[in-house]
Protein backbone atom coordinates (compact mmCIF):
# COMPACT_ATOMS: atom_id res chain seq x y z
CA UNK A 1 0.00 0.00 0.00
CA UNK A 2 1.44 3.57 -0.71
CA UNK A 3 1.45 6.39 1.36
CA UNK A 4 2.29 9.66 1.78
CA UNK A 5 5.50 9.66 4.16
CA UNK A 6 3.47 11.91 6.18
CA UNK A 7 1.25 9.30 7.75
CA UNK A 8 4.40 6.82 8.37
CA UNK A 9 4.04 5.21 11.94
CA UNK A 10 5.94 3.54 14.36
CA UNK A 11 5.67 -0.70 13.48
CA UNK A 12 5.14 0.52 9.81
CA UNK A 13 7.16 -1.90 7.33
CA UNK A 14 9.27 0.00 4.28
CA UNK A 15 11.94 -1.03 1.45
CA UNK A 16 14.84 1.32 2.81
CA UNK A 17 18.04 0.63 0.90
CA UNK A 18 17.39 -2.90 -0.52
CA UNK A 19 16.30 -4.21 2.97
CA UNK A 20 13.29 -4.30 4.73
CA UNK A 21 13.00 -1.91 7.71
CA UNK A 22 10.55 -1.39 10.37
CA UNK A 23 9.69 2.47 11.77
CA UNK A 24 10.61 2.54 15.30
CA UNK A 25 10.00 6.71 15.20
CA UNK A 26 8.47 8.67 12.71
CA UNK A 27 8.32 12.25 13.79
CA UNK A 28 7.15 15.54 11.54
CA UNK A 29 9.68 18.47 11.28
CA UNK A 30 9.44 21.37 9.42
CA UNK A 31 12.43 23.28 8.95
CA UNK A 32 10.36 26.17 8.47
CA UNK A 33 11.96 27.27 4.77
CA UNK A 34 11.44 24.26 2.32
CA UNK A 35 9.14 21.12 2.53
CA UNK A 36 8.48 19.35 6.00
CA UNK A 37 9.82 16.08 6.68
CA UNK A 38 9.15 13.37 8.18
CA UNK A 39 12.58 12.53 10.19
CA UNK A 40 12.31 8.74 11.10
CA UNK A 41 14.66 6.05 12.69
CA UNK A 42 14.23 2.44 10.25
CA UNK A 43 15.50 -1.04 11.90
CA UNK A 44 16.94 -3.12 9.32
CA UNK A 45 14.95 -6.39 10.20
CA UNK A 46 18.16 -8.46 9.01
CA UNK A 47 21.17 -6.34 10.24
CA UNK A 48 19.12 -5.25 13.08
CA UNK A 49 21.10 -2.04 12.72
CA UNK A 50 19.00 1.19 13.07
CA UNK A 51 19.41 4.02 10.39
CA UNK A 52 18.17 7.54 10.44
CA UNK A 53 16.09 8.75 7.50
CA UNK A 54 13.92 11.94 6.59
CA UNK A 55 11.59 11.77 4.34
CA UNK A 56 9.85 14.37 2.73
CA UNK A 57 6.51 14.52 3.96
CA UNK A 58 4.35 14.18 0.92
CA UNK A 59 6.57 11.57 -0.57
CA UNK A 60 4.78 8.55 -1.84
CA UNK A 61 6.38 5.52 0.03
CA UNK A 62 5.43 1.78 -0.27
CA UNK A 63 4.23 0.26 3.10
CA UNK A 64 4.77 -3.52 3.07
CA UNK A 65 2.47 -6.16 4.11
CA UNK A 66 4.59 -7.81 6.41
CA UNK A 67 3.09 -10.70 8.87
CA UNK A 68 4.32 -11.87 11.92
CA UNK A 69 3.46 -15.26 12.95
CA UNK A 70 3.53 -17.42 15.78
CA UNK A 71 5.79 -20.74 15.46
CA UNK A 72 7.21 -23.33 17.55
CA UNK A 73 11.18 -23.35 17.62
CA UNK A 74 11.51 -26.51 16.53
CA UNK A 75 15.73 -27.63 16.98
CA UNK A 76 19.28 -26.13 14.61
CA UNK A 77 21.85 -27.38 12.45
CA UNK A 78 24.81 -25.83 12.09
CA UNK A 79 23.28 -23.13 9.57
CA UNK A 80 20.17 -22.97 9.91
CA UNK A 81 16.92 -22.64 12.66
CA UNK A 82 13.76 -24.43 12.16
CA UNK A 83 10.40 -23.51 13.14
CA UNK A 84 6.74 -25.20 12.46
CA UNK A 85 3.67 -23.42 12.15
CA UNK A 86 1.48 -25.23 14.55
CA UNK A 87 -1.60 -24.58 12.85
CA UNK A 88 -0.88 -25.90 9.56
CA UNK A 89 2.48 -28.14 10.90
CA UNK A 90 4.54 -26.91 7.82
CA UNK A 91 8.23 -26.29 8.69
CA UNK A 92 10.08 -23.58 7.74
CA UNK A 93 13.93 -22.55 8.04
CA UNK A 94 15.96 -19.15 8.49
CA UNK A 95 19.83 -18.99 8.36
CA UNK A 96 21.40 -18.74 12.08
CA UNK A 97 23.42 -15.64 9.99
CA UNK A 98 19.85 -13.86 9.14
CA UNK A 99 18.63 -14.20 12.68
CA UNK A 100 22.04 -13.10 14.47
CA UNK A 101 23.28 -13.31 18.16
CA UNK A 102 19.74 -13.70 19.54
CA UNK A 103 19.45 -17.21 18.62
CA UNK A 104 21.47 -18.18 21.72
CA UNK A 105 19.27 -17.65 24.06
CA UNK A 106 15.97 -19.77 21.53
CA UNK A 107 15.29 -22.81 23.62
CA UNK A 108 13.68 -25.74 21.77
CA UNK A 109 10.07 -25.62 22.21
CA UNK A 110 9.53 -22.18 22.63
CA UNK A 111 6.97 -20.27 20.70
CA UNK A 112 8.43 -16.94 18.43
CA UNK A 113 7.11 -15.21 16.21
CA UNK A 114 8.30 -15.29 12.74
CA UNK A 115 7.74 -12.19 10.08
CA UNK A 116 6.49 -13.01 6.88
CA UNK A 117 6.69 -11.13 3.44
CA UNK A 118 4.59 -12.63 0.18
CA UNK A 119 4.60 -16.25 2.38
CA UNK A 120 8.54 -16.41 2.74
CA UNK A 121 9.95 -15.73 6.76
CA UNK A 122 12.34 -13.03 6.86
CA UNK A 123 13.44 -13.00 10.46
CA UNK A 124 12.51 -13.60 13.82
CA UNK A 125 10.98 -10.69 15.89
CA UNK A 126 12.80 -10.34 19.08
CA UNK A 127 11.16 -11.40 21.95
CA UNK A 128 11.15 -8.88 24.74
CA UNK A 129 12.74 -11.24 27.16
CA UNK A 130 13.84 -14.67 27.13
CA UNK A 131 13.39 -17.11 30.32
CA UNK A 132 15.99 -19.21 31.10
CA UNK A 133 17.71 -21.41 33.75
CA UNK A 134 21.20 -20.87 34.56
CA UNK A 135 23.10 -24.73 34.12
CA UNK A 136 26.37 -23.55 35.53
CA UNK A 137 27.87 -20.61 37.70
CA UNK A 138 30.63 -20.49 39.98
CA UNK A 139 30.06 -19.45 43.64
CA UNK A 140 31.25 -15.80 44.12
CA UNK A 141 34.49 -15.68 45.72
CA UNK A 142 33.99 -15.12 49.26
CA UNK A 143 34.33 -11.32 50.40
CA UNK A 144 33.55 -10.18 46.84
CA UNK A 145 31.35 -7.57 48.21
CA UNK A 146 31.31 -4.74 45.39
CA UNK A 147 28.00 -3.58 44.55
CA UNK A 148 27.10 -4.03 41.21
CA UNK A 149 30.24 -7.04 40.68
CA UNK A 150 29.40 -9.49 38.46
CA UNK A 151 29.77 -13.22 37.15
CA UNK A 152 29.40 -15.32 33.78
CA UNK A 153 26.86 -18.16 34.32
CA UNK A 154 25.54 -20.42 31.42
CA UNK A 155 22.13 -20.68 30.68
CA UNK A 156 20.04 -23.74 29.32
CA UNK A 157 20.50 -23.21 25.67
CA UNK A 158 24.84 -22.83 26.25
CA UNK A 159 24.74 -19.42 25.97
CA UNK A 160 26.67 -17.40 28.41
CA UNK A 161 25.15 -14.01 30.19
CA UNK A 162 26.82 -12.14 33.07
CA UNK A 163 24.84 -11.73 36.08
CA UNK A 164 24.93 -10.11 39.70
CA UNK A 165 26.99 -12.80 41.87
CA UNK A 166 23.81 -13.49 44.40
CA UNK A 167 22.27 -15.99 41.03
CA UNK A 168 22.82 -18.94 41.81
CA UNK A 169 22.71 -22.44 39.41
CA UNK A 170 19.13 -23.56 38.97
CA UNK A 171 17.24 -20.43 39.24
CA UNK A 172 15.60 -18.71 36.18
CA UNK A 173 16.70 -15.73 35.17
CA UNK A 174 15.18 -13.12 32.30
CA UNK A 175 17.33 -11.65 29.77
CA UNK A 176 16.97 -9.26 26.69
CA UNK A 177 18.16 -11.61 23.99
CA UNK A 178 19.08 -8.08 21.86
CA UNK A 179 21.11 -6.96 24.20
CA UNK A 180 22.71 -10.12 25.88
CA UNK A 181 21.93 -8.62 29.36
CA UNK A 182 20.14 -10.15 32.53
CA UNK A 183 17.34 -8.40 33.39
CA UNK A 184 16.34 -10.15 36.87
CA UNK A 185 15.53 -13.11 38.47
CA UNK A 186 12.16 -15.21 37.39
CA UNK B 1 -6.48 16.34 19.50
CA UNK B 2 -7.22 16.20 23.46
CA UNK B 3 -6.72 18.27 26.36
CA UNK B 4 -3.89 17.03 29.14
CA UNK B 5 -3.67 18.46 32.30
CA UNK B 6 -0.23 18.08 34.22
CA UNK B 7 1.03 19.26 37.63
CA UNK B 8 4.30 16.80 37.37
CA UNK B 9 5.67 18.87 35.03
CA UNK B 10 5.97 21.97 37.37
CA UNK B 11 9.73 22.47 37.87
CA UNK B 12 10.17 22.73 34.20
CA UNK B 13 7.56 25.15 33.62
CA UNK B 14 9.25 27.06 36.54
CA UNK B 15 12.01 26.98 34.02
CA UNK B 16 9.73 28.01 31.44
CA UNK B 17 8.47 31.18 33.27
CA UNK B 18 12.00 32.26 34.58
CA UNK B 19 13.27 31.89 30.29
CA UNK B 20 10.33 34.26 29.41
CA UNK B 21 11.15 36.71 32.16
CA UNK B 22 15.03 36.81 31.45
CA UNK B 23 14.45 36.94 27.67
CA UNK B 24 12.35 40.18 28.49
CA UNK B 25 14.82 41.44 30.97
CA UNK B 26 17.62 41.29 28.42
CA UNK B 27 15.50 42.52 25.38
CA UNK B 28 14.88 45.75 28.00
CA UNK B 29 18.56 46.10 28.86
CA UNK B 30 19.70 46.24 25.21
CA UNK B 31 17.04 48.61 24.28
CA UNK B 32 14.40 46.34 21.82
CA UNK B 33 10.97 47.83 22.61
CA UNK B 34 8.44 44.66 22.96
CA UNK B 35 5.89 45.38 20.44
CA UNK B 36 2.57 43.30 21.35
CA UNK B 37 0.90 42.02 18.20
CA UNK B 38 -2.55 40.82 17.03
CA UNK B 39 -3.56 37.25 17.26
CA UNK B 40 -5.96 37.58 14.38
CA UNK B 41 -5.47 39.31 11.08
CA UNK B 42 -7.36 39.94 8.10
CA UNK B 43 -4.18 39.35 5.74
CA UNK B 44 -0.86 37.29 5.67
CA UNK B 45 2.57 37.56 4.05
CA UNK B 46 2.29 34.65 1.20
CA UNK B 47 4.37 31.81 2.09
CA UNK B 48 4.70 28.49 0.26
CA UNK B 49 5.91 26.08 3.06
CA UNK B 50 4.06 27.30 6.30
CA UNK B 51 -0.09 26.63 6.15
CA UNK B 52 -2.43 28.86 7.91
CA UNK B 53 -5.51 28.69 10.21
CA UNK B 54 -8.67 30.44 8.93
CA UNK B 55 -12.01 31.57 11.03
CA UNK B 56 -14.51 34.10 10.14
CA UNK B 57 -15.23 37.33 11.83
CA UNK B 58 -19.36 37.37 11.33
CA UNK B 59 -22.23 40.60 12.41
CA UNK B 60 -25.44 40.35 10.80
CA UNK B 61 -24.80 39.01 7.55
CA UNK B 62 -21.75 40.23 7.32
CA UNK B 63 -18.73 37.98 7.11
CA UNK B 64 -14.88 38.32 7.03
CA UNK B 65 -11.91 36.33 6.78
CA UNK B 66 -9.32 36.32 9.30
CA UNK B 67 -6.34 34.23 10.07
CA UNK B 68 -4.37 33.56 13.06
CA UNK B 69 -0.97 34.69 12.47
CA UNK B 70 1.76 32.37 11.76
CA UNK B 71 4.83 34.96 12.62
CA UNK B 72 4.97 38.42 13.57
CA UNK B 73 6.94 38.96 10.17
CA UNK B 74 4.32 41.31 8.92
CA UNK B 75 3.92 43.63 11.94
CA UNK B 76 7.37 43.95 13.28
CA UNK B 77 9.08 45.03 9.34
CA UNK B 78 5.92 47.42 8.84
CA UNK B 79 6.96 49.36 11.89
CA UNK B 80 10.87 48.85 10.95
CA UNK B 81 9.83 50.34 7.45
CA UNK B 82 8.34 53.39 10.02
CA UNK B 83 11.39 53.83 12.00
CA UNK B 84 10.68 51.79 15.29
CA UNK B 85 14.19 50.66 15.55
CA UNK B 86 15.77 47.70 17.60
CA UNK B 87 12.20 45.56 18.36
CA UNK B 88 10.78 41.96 19.75
CA UNK B 89 7.90 39.93 19.91
CA UNK B 90 7.40 37.19 22.93
CA UNK B 91 4.27 35.86 22.35
CA UNK B 92 2.22 32.77 20.11
CA UNK B 93 2.69 31.93 16.73
CA UNK B 94 0.21 29.20 14.59
CA UNK B 95 0.98 27.00 11.82
CA UNK B 96 -1.55 24.42 10.29
CA UNK B 97 -0.31 21.14 8.74
CA UNK B 98 2.29 20.46 11.36
CA UNK B 99 1.28 17.80 13.58
CA UNK B 100 2.40 17.73 16.86
CA UNK B 101 5.82 16.28 17.95
CA UNK B 102 8.14 16.28 20.55
CA UNK B 103 9.96 19.65 19.01
CA UNK B 104 6.99 21.65 17.64
CA UNK B 105 2.90 21.82 18.12
CA UNK B 106 0.84 24.09 15.78
CA UNK B 107 0.61 26.34 18.54
CA UNK B 108 3.86 27.36 19.96
CA UNK B 109 6.26 30.44 21.18
CA UNK B 110 8.13 32.65 18.92
CA UNK B 111 10.52 34.74 19.98
CA UNK B 112 11.32 37.24 16.89
CA UNK B 113 13.77 40.51 17.34
CA UNK B 114 15.25 42.86 14.86
CA UNK B 115 18.60 44.44 15.44
CA UNK B 116 19.23 47.74 12.96
CA UNK B 117 22.48 48.48 11.33
CA UNK B 118 24.50 44.67 11.88
CA UNK B 119 24.44 41.96 9.77
CA UNK B 120 23.30 38.38 10.74
CA UNK B 121 27.46 37.47 12.02
CA UNK B 122 27.44 40.93 13.76
CA UNK B 123 23.89 39.51 15.50
CA UNK B 124 25.47 36.05 16.59
CA UNK B 125 27.44 37.83 19.29
CA UNK B 126 23.92 39.03 20.64
CA UNK B 127 22.43 35.50 20.48
CA UNK B 128 25.42 34.17 22.44
CA UNK B 129 25.13 36.85 25.02
CA UNK B 130 20.68 36.73 25.12
CA UNK B 131 21.39 32.42 25.70
CA UNK B 132 24.48 32.96 27.93
CA UNK B 133 21.90 35.78 30.41
CA UNK B 134 19.19 33.07 30.32
CA UNK B 135 21.63 30.41 31.38
CA UNK B 136 22.35 32.55 34.41
CA UNK B 137 19.19 33.64 35.24
CA UNK B 138 17.73 30.16 35.49
CA UNK B 139 20.90 28.47 36.97
CA UNK B 140 19.31 29.34 40.96
CA UNK B 141 16.14 27.42 39.71
CA UNK B 142 17.49 24.17 38.46
CA UNK B 143 17.17 20.83 39.90
CA UNK B 144 19.87 18.18 39.54
CA UNK B 145 17.97 16.28 36.57
CA UNK B 146 17.83 19.67 35.10
CA UNK B 147 20.94 20.61 34.78
CA UNK B 148 22.84 20.52 31.51
CA UNK B 149 26.49 20.41 30.10
CA UNK B 150 26.24 23.02 26.99
CA UNK B 151 28.07 26.23 27.31
CA UNK B 152 27.78 29.42 25.81
CA UNK B 153 30.63 31.37 25.50
CA UNK B 154 31.55 31.03 22.05
CA UNK B 155 29.35 29.05 18.73
CA UNK B 156 31.23 25.91 17.18
CA UNK B 157 30.99 27.64 13.48
CA UNK B 158 30.72 25.62 10.16
CA UNK B 159 29.81 27.37 7.14
CA UNK B 160 26.91 25.31 5.31
CA UNK B 161 29.75 24.01 2.34
CA UNK B 162 31.67 22.96 5.35
CA UNK B 163 29.36 21.14 7.31
CA UNK B 164 28.24 19.25 3.97
CA UNK B 165 31.51 18.27 3.67
CA UNK B 166 32.50 17.40 6.79
CA UNK B 167 29.69 15.10 7.79
CA UNK B 168 27.70 14.29 4.20
CA UNK B 169 30.71 13.89 2.37
CA UNK B 170 29.49 16.29 -0.31
CA UNK B 171 32.08 18.90 -1.57
CA UNK B 172 31.92 22.42 -2.61
CA UNK B 173 31.34 22.13 -6.41
CA UNK B 174 28.59 19.71 -5.75
CA UNK B 175 26.54 21.34 -3.04
CA UNK B 176 26.39 24.69 -5.40
CA UNK B 177 25.97 22.85 -8.58
CA UNK B 178 22.40 21.58 -8.50
CA UNK B 179 23.37 18.55 -11.56
CA UNK B 180 26.07 17.74 -9.04
CA UNK B 181 24.37 18.03 -5.93
CA UNK B 182 21.24 15.80 -7.46
CA UNK B 183 23.53 12.96 -8.70
CA UNK B 184 25.45 13.08 -5.49
CA UNK B 185 22.35 12.19 -3.51
CA UNK B 186 21.28 9.47 -5.82
CA UNK B 187 24.40 7.85 -5.32
CA UNK B 188 23.37 8.06 -1.52
CA UNK B 189 20.46 6.36 -1.93
CA UNK B 190 18.20 9.65 -1.95
CA UNK B 191 14.82 9.74 -3.85
CA UNK B 192 15.16 12.39 -6.73
CA UNK B 193 12.73 11.87 -8.66
CA UNK B 194 9.62 14.86 -8.96
CA UNK B 195 11.97 16.57 -6.08
CA UNK B 196 14.28 20.04 -5.99
CA UNK B 197 17.29 21.25 -5.10
CA UNK B 198 15.66 22.57 -1.91
CA UNK B 199 13.91 19.28 -0.77
CA UNK B 200 17.16 17.33 -1.10
CA UNK B 201 19.01 19.75 0.83
CA UNK B 202 16.83 19.90 3.61
CA UNK B 203 16.62 15.57 3.29
CA UNK B 204 20.59 15.51 3.56
CA UNK B 205 20.60 18.30 5.83
CA UNK B 206 18.04 16.73 8.31
CA UNK B 207 19.30 12.88 7.64
CA UNK B 208 23.16 13.57 7.83
CA UNK B 209 23.80 16.91 9.36
CA UNK B 210 21.86 17.69 12.20
CA UNK B 211 22.13 15.18 14.73
CA UNK B 212 25.92 16.07 14.57
CA UNK B 213 25.18 20.24 15.67
CA UNK B 214 25.54 21.52 19.04
CA UNK B 215 26.77 17.67 20.63
CA UNK B 216 30.44 18.96 21.61
CA UNK B 217 29.80 21.05 24.17
CA UNK B 218 28.55 24.58 22.67
CA UNK B 219 25.66 25.47 20.34
CA UNK B 220 26.49 24.93 16.49
CA UNK B 221 26.43 27.96 14.25
CA UNK B 222 25.76 26.93 10.38
CA UNK B 223 26.25 30.20 8.29
CA UNK B 224 25.80 31.06 4.24
CA UNK B 225 22.84 28.98 3.07
CA UNK B 226 23.10 28.10 -0.90
CA UNK B 227 20.58 30.86 -2.32
CA UNK B 228 18.11 28.33 -3.20
CA UNK B 229 17.67 28.40 0.75
CA UNK B 230 18.00 31.93 0.81
CA UNK B 231 14.35 33.01 1.65
CA UNK B 232 14.19 36.72 2.85
CA UNK B 233 17.80 36.71 3.30
CA UNK B 234 20.26 39.40 1.31
CA UNK B 235 22.63 37.39 -1.00
CA UNK B 236 26.87 37.40 0.03
CA UNK B 237 28.90 38.66 -2.83
CA UNK B 238 30.10 35.40 -3.88
CA UNK B 239 26.55 35.22 -5.57
CA UNK B 240 26.15 31.60 -4.16
CA UNK B 241 25.03 31.96 -0.85
CA UNK B 242 23.05 34.27 1.62
CA UNK B 243 23.62 35.98 4.83
CA UNK B 244 21.59 33.19 6.58
CA UNK B 245 22.28 31.42 9.47
CA UNK B 246 20.59 28.95 11.41
CA UNK B 247 21.98 27.20 15.14
CA UNK B 248 21.88 23.90 16.67
CA UNK B 249 22.02 22.57 20.10
CA UNK B 250 22.09 18.56 20.48
CA UNK B 251 21.00 18.21 17.47
CA UNK B 252 18.21 20.17 17.30
CA UNK B 253 17.62 23.49 15.35
CA UNK B 254 16.68 26.29 17.72
CA UNK B 255 16.54 29.31 15.84
CA UNK B 256 18.21 31.49 13.07
CA UNK B 257 18.44 34.91 11.85
CA UNK B 258 19.87 36.36 8.84
CA UNK B 259 20.25 39.65 7.09
CA UNK B 260 17.26 40.84 5.52
CA UNK B 261 16.48 41.45 2.40
CA UNK B 262 15.70 44.83 1.48
CA UNK B 263 15.45 45.29 -2.16
CA UNK B 264 12.29 46.15 -2.93
CA UNK B 265 11.98 44.70 -6.66
CA UNK B 266 13.48 41.24 -5.01
CA UNK B 267 10.87 41.05 -2.44
CA UNK B 268 8.23 41.46 -4.97
CA UNK B 269 9.52 39.05 -7.38
CA UNK B 270 9.63 36.54 -4.25
CA UNK B 271 6.13 37.29 -3.08
CA UNK B 272 4.57 36.52 -6.55
CA UNK B 273 6.45 32.95 -7.09
CA UNK B 274 5.06 32.26 -3.91
CA UNK B 275 1.59 33.55 -3.87
CA UNK B 276 1.97 31.19 -6.93
CA UNK B 277 3.13 27.89 -5.64
CA UNK B 278 0.44 28.24 -2.57
CA UNK B 279 -2.11 28.22 -5.46
CA UNK B 280 -0.38 25.33 -7.24
CA UNK B 281 0.03 23.51 -4.01
CA UNK B 282 -3.58 24.14 -3.25
CA UNK B 283 -3.01 25.94 -0.17
CA UNK B 284 -5.76 28.14 1.64
CA UNK B 285 -6.23 31.27 -0.46
CA UNK B 286 -5.42 33.92 2.03
CA UNK B 287 -6.02 38.12 1.84
CA UNK B 288 -2.47 39.30 0.85
CA UNK B 289 -1.49 42.24 2.95
CA UNK B 290 -0.97 44.99 0.64
CA UNK B 291 0.05 47.32 3.20
CA UNK B 292 2.81 45.33 3.73
CA UNK B 293 4.00 45.58 0.42
CA UNK B 294 3.41 49.24 0.01
CA UNK B 295 5.56 49.88 3.66
CA UNK B 296 8.79 47.92 1.91
CA UNK B 297 8.84 50.32 -0.90
CA UNK B 298 9.50 52.72 1.49
CA UNK B 299 12.40 50.94 2.44
CA UNK B 300 12.94 48.14 5.03
CA UNK B 301 16.47 49.56 6.95
CA UNK B 302 18.82 47.69 7.07
CA UNK B 303 19.02 45.20 9.78
CA UNK B 304 18.87 41.95 10.94
CA UNK B 305 15.94 39.21 12.21
CA UNK B 306 16.39 36.46 14.33
CA UNK B 307 13.67 34.07 15.39
CA UNK B 308 14.01 31.48 17.91
CA UNK B 309 11.85 28.96 18.85
CA UNK B 310 10.85 29.44 22.79
CA UNK B 311 9.45 26.06 23.62
CA UNK B 312 13.11 24.23 22.21
CA UNK B 313 15.16 26.82 23.91
CA UNK B 314 13.32 26.10 27.19
CA UNK B 315 13.83 22.00 26.22
CA UNK B 316 17.41 22.55 26.44
CA UNK B 317 17.02 24.78 29.24
CA UNK B 318 15.50 22.37 31.47
CA UNK B 319 17.02 19.59 29.50
CA UNK B 320 14.05 17.32 29.07
CA UNK B 321 13.35 16.18 25.18
CA UNK B 322 9.81 17.30 24.52
CA UNK B 323 7.94 19.86 24.89
CA UNK B 324 4.64 18.25 26.19
CA UNK B 325 7.33 17.84 29.52
CA UNK B 326 7.31 21.50 29.71
CA UNK B 327 4.23 22.42 30.17
CA UNK B 328 0.85 22.05 32.37
CA UNK B 329 -1.47 22.14 29.74
CA UNK B 330 -0.80 20.07 26.55
CA UNK B 331 -2.90 19.64 23.41
CA UNK B 332 -1.98 16.37 21.92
Amino acid sequence: MRISAGNLKKGDFVNFQDGICQVQKADFYSPGKGSALMKSRLKNLITAKNVEYAYKSNEQVEVLDVVSVEMQYIYKDNENLYFMDERTFEQTSLPISVVGDISRFFKEGEKMFVYMFDDKPLTIRPPMSVRLKITQADDAAKGDTVSGAKKPVTVETGATVMVPIFVKVGETISINPETGEYTGRV
Amino acid sequence: MKINTTVKNLDNYKIYLQVEKAIHEFMEKNNYLKIDIPVLSPALIPESYLEIFETDFKFLDKKEKLYLTPSPEIFLKRLLVAGIGNCYYLGRAYRNSEPNSDWHNPEFTMLEFYKVGVNYLELADEVLNLLQYIKDQISKIKTAKQKSEILFQKWEKYSVAQAFEKFAGITKTELFSEKLFFKKAEEKGYNINKTTYEDIFSQILATEIEPKLGVNGYPTLLYDYPKQMASLAKLNNDSLTAQRCEFYINGLEVGGFCTELNDYKQQEERFESEIKKRKKNKMINHSIDKGFIEALKYGLPNCTGAGIGFERLVMIMANVKSIDKLKLINIS
